[in-house]
């Protein structure tokens, strides 16, 4: 209580100074997108840098809207020089498409990531049977191979489906990647929910199903929404893939169609951090959602602790 | 109402035997006791009998209808558990009317069935709070609500007052036992407290190392132990133990014979098993042996003393509180040779 004021200052100072350089760090980047998503083309490369928009503008998200109303051709795409902004990007058209691919996709994707996921998981953690233990090596050893290592066998693979190009495609291949780490980490979590619960509920009545549904569930909460956010995540960011296994916009995800505005001759970067800005918005959307779910102790009272 | 027969019942991990052939048959609304240290087997038995392990070899039957593959949640059997197992997102309520919807029952049916097990056990001020705003006594309490709202034919119970203080798992033993008088149902009991078998139990099976050592009445187990580690669990402070060999029909030890009724054959190695309370204490040089205090316990309503007779003999003494004895006092104890307990030294078995 009486300790010196000296070293309490000192340790405010310190957690401050640190603190603050953490954030600066995770959320510079996405600062300067919000900024510069504001700002013109020439303003965005001046130097030294704006680092809020001199004169705020949203004439870059206009543009995006107005893209999808107007066919752009070689012919009249340059609609300004791109200095000076109201360049507009060839496939301009095709981001908020593209955006619906992304969300259809990172839906399927979650949903059925936690489907398969939940009764894995319950089946490995909770049910005695042999080989449980290499059911779930096998699944994480698929993930030790690097991604770019899968690309050219998947691809063989979803030829011989009939799927390149279609939404499916990437919503079986993401599956692949999500289902072994959210096996895993549910895997954990039931584990940690006392077995005497799971007896309890067998002797009261249930199956397997109404243990899942009545016990393990409603205490996995945290787990189930971590899981459901790191799959539509994995979906919504994935590239590689999406870049080998879609040909056309009509199955193209915002990754692709975005990396797509970055041009050999001429770059918009007002209007390609205007489509960053947009392509951010659902996945902060489903942060801000979720984190209330994000709670420890969910066991409480149980048993005895 | 139900009677369970274990017919060789056995449970192996892997190579371990955790129960071995056990051969048990529990009568209509009995309370049965299974005793025994912590991995004797008793646990798993009841989880057995509850469906929770599943069963390597031999039959269970439910009267007589084979329960041996049948899944818990077909058995009728209702268990308490030492962690009280609440469900936590759920109110006491809930949870003690978790095994009714289950069972299709109506709305109203259930309401009933839950006020009358709350009011039974004197926790209707609680229904509406969650188990994590109970205390340890009441949360045994919803466990219990929650065993007792099915009516089952089987009631059993892994340690429920195991992780009670004294005073608490004192006035629920009463509780339990109330219980079972009202409903008359069978109840399996597992513990591994000697005082909750001892007043609960109409018949204890004392187990060690996946086997029954004796299956006998309370009183049975405690006057007639089968066995040395049954006479040495039961009983507290411990029984005494005396190696001693048999020489011309009476019990021999150094220098020290004692006369006994019915003695085995000469020559044989015998341990002589005498219970704390079982001896006379009088002044020095008037009764049979005389000892040196070393340690006075005192209790309140008795007290213990141990001490030290002749031939380097130790041996804990139950005294009445009368009784004041002081470290390093001379007292004399006489024994009644017809209380004393004689075990074969190789077979451990009672003679």
């Amino acid at each position: 209580m009486n300790r010196p004021l000296a070293p309490r200052v000192t340790r405010a100072l310190l957690l401050t100074v640190f603190s603050a350089l953490f954030v600066l760090y995770v959320a510079g980047p996405v600062a300067w997108l919000v900024s510069s998503s504001l700002q013109t083309e020439a303003q965005i490369t001046e130097v030294p840098p704006n680092w809020l928009p001199p004169t705020p503008s949203i004439a870059n998200f206009e543009a995006i809207f107005a893209a999808s109303e107007r066919v752009v051709t070689y012919e009249n795409r340059r609609q300004g020089e791109a200095l000076t902004s109201n360049f507009l990007p060839s496939g301009a058209a095709n981001l908020l498409p593209a955006m619906r691919n992304s969300l259809v996709v990172g839906a399927w994707v979650a949903a059925l990531n936690l489907l398969l996921s939940v009764t894995a998981a319950y089946a490995i953690a909770v049910i005695d049977f042999r080989g449980r233990r290499a059911t779930l090596y096998v699944a994480l050893a698929t993930r030790v191979v690097p991604d770019i290592a899968l690309v050219v066998p998947l691809f063989l693979v979803i030829r011989n489906l009939g799927l390149i190009n279609s939404l499916g495609a990437l919503v079986v291949t993401y599956l692949a990647i999500t289902v072994p780490f959210t096996i895993f980490i549910l895997i954990s979590y039931f584990e940690g929910i006392p077995r005497d619960l799971y007896r309890a509920a067998r002797i009261d009545g249930c199956g397997h199903g109404r243990a899942l549904w009545h016990v393990y569930l409603p205490l996995s909460l945290p787990a189930l929404v971590a899981s459901l956010t790191f799959a539509f995540l994995t979906s919504w960011n994935e590239f590689v893939f999406a870049l080998v296994l879609t040909q056309n916009v009509a199955a193209q995800t915002l990754p692709i169609i975005i990396s797509g505005f970055i041009m050999d001759f001429t770059t918009s970067f007002s209007f390609v951090n205007a489509a960053g800005v947009i392509a951010i918005i659902p996945p902060v959307l489903m942060a801000v959602v979720f984190q209330r779910y994000i709670v420890s102790g969910l066991t409480a009272g149980a048993v005895k602790g | 109402m139900a009677r369970i027969t274990c017919a060789a019942l056995t449970k192996k991990y892997g190579d371990v035997v955790a129960v071995d052939a056990l051969d048990l048959e529990i009568a209509h609304g009995e309370f049965m006791v299974l005793l025994g240290p912590s991995g004797c087997g008793k646990t798993t038995t009841l989880n057995m009998i509850a469906g929770l392990e599943e069963i390597s070899a031999g039959r269970l039957s439910f009267d007589d209808a084979e329960v041996t593959w049948t899944p818990p949640h077909r058995r009728e059997v209702a268990m308490v558990f030492q962690s009280y197992a609440l469900y936590p997102n759920k109110t006491v309520r809930e949870n003690i009317a978790s095994p009714l919807p289950l069972r299709r029952q109506p709305a109203a049916a259930i309401d009933s069935a839950v006020a009358a097990a709350a009011a039974q056990l004197e926790i209707t001020h609680l229904l509406d709070r969650r188990p994590n705003e109970l205390s340890g006594g009441q949360r045994q309490r919803v466990a219990l609500g929650r065993a007792i709202v099915r009516n089952p034919a089987v009631f059993l119970m892994d340690g429920p007052l195991s992780n009670l203080d004294a005073t608490l798992r004192l006035s629920m033993r009463g509780l339990i036992k109330r219980l079972h008088q009202d409903l008359k149902s069978t109840f399996v009991y597992v513990t591994h407290d000697q005082a909750e078998a001892m007043t609960l139990a109409d018949r204890i099976a004392v187990m060690r190392g996946g086997l029954i050592q004796q299956l006998d009445t309370p009183e049975g187990i405690y006057e007639r132990p089968a066995n040395l580690f049954v006479a040495g669990f039961l009983g507290s402070p411990p029984i005494n133990l005396i190696e001693g060999v048999m020489a011309g029909g009476a019990f021999s030890r150094g220098g020290w014979r004692l006369a006994l009724p019915n003695p085995p054959a000469d020559g044989r190695s015998v341990t002589l098993g005498l219970r704390p309370e079982d001896v006379m204490v009088a002044a020095p040089g008037l009764a049979r042996l005389d000892a040196r205090v070393e340690l006075v316990s005192p209790l309140g309503s008795e007290t213990h003393l141990d001490v030290v007779a002749e031939g380097g003999l130790k041996l804990t003494l139950r005294v009445p509180k009368e009784w004041r004895a002081a470290v390093g006092d001379q007292i004399g104890f006489g024994i009644d040779p017809a209380r004393l307990h004689l075990f074969d030294r190789a077979s451990e078995l009672r003679l």
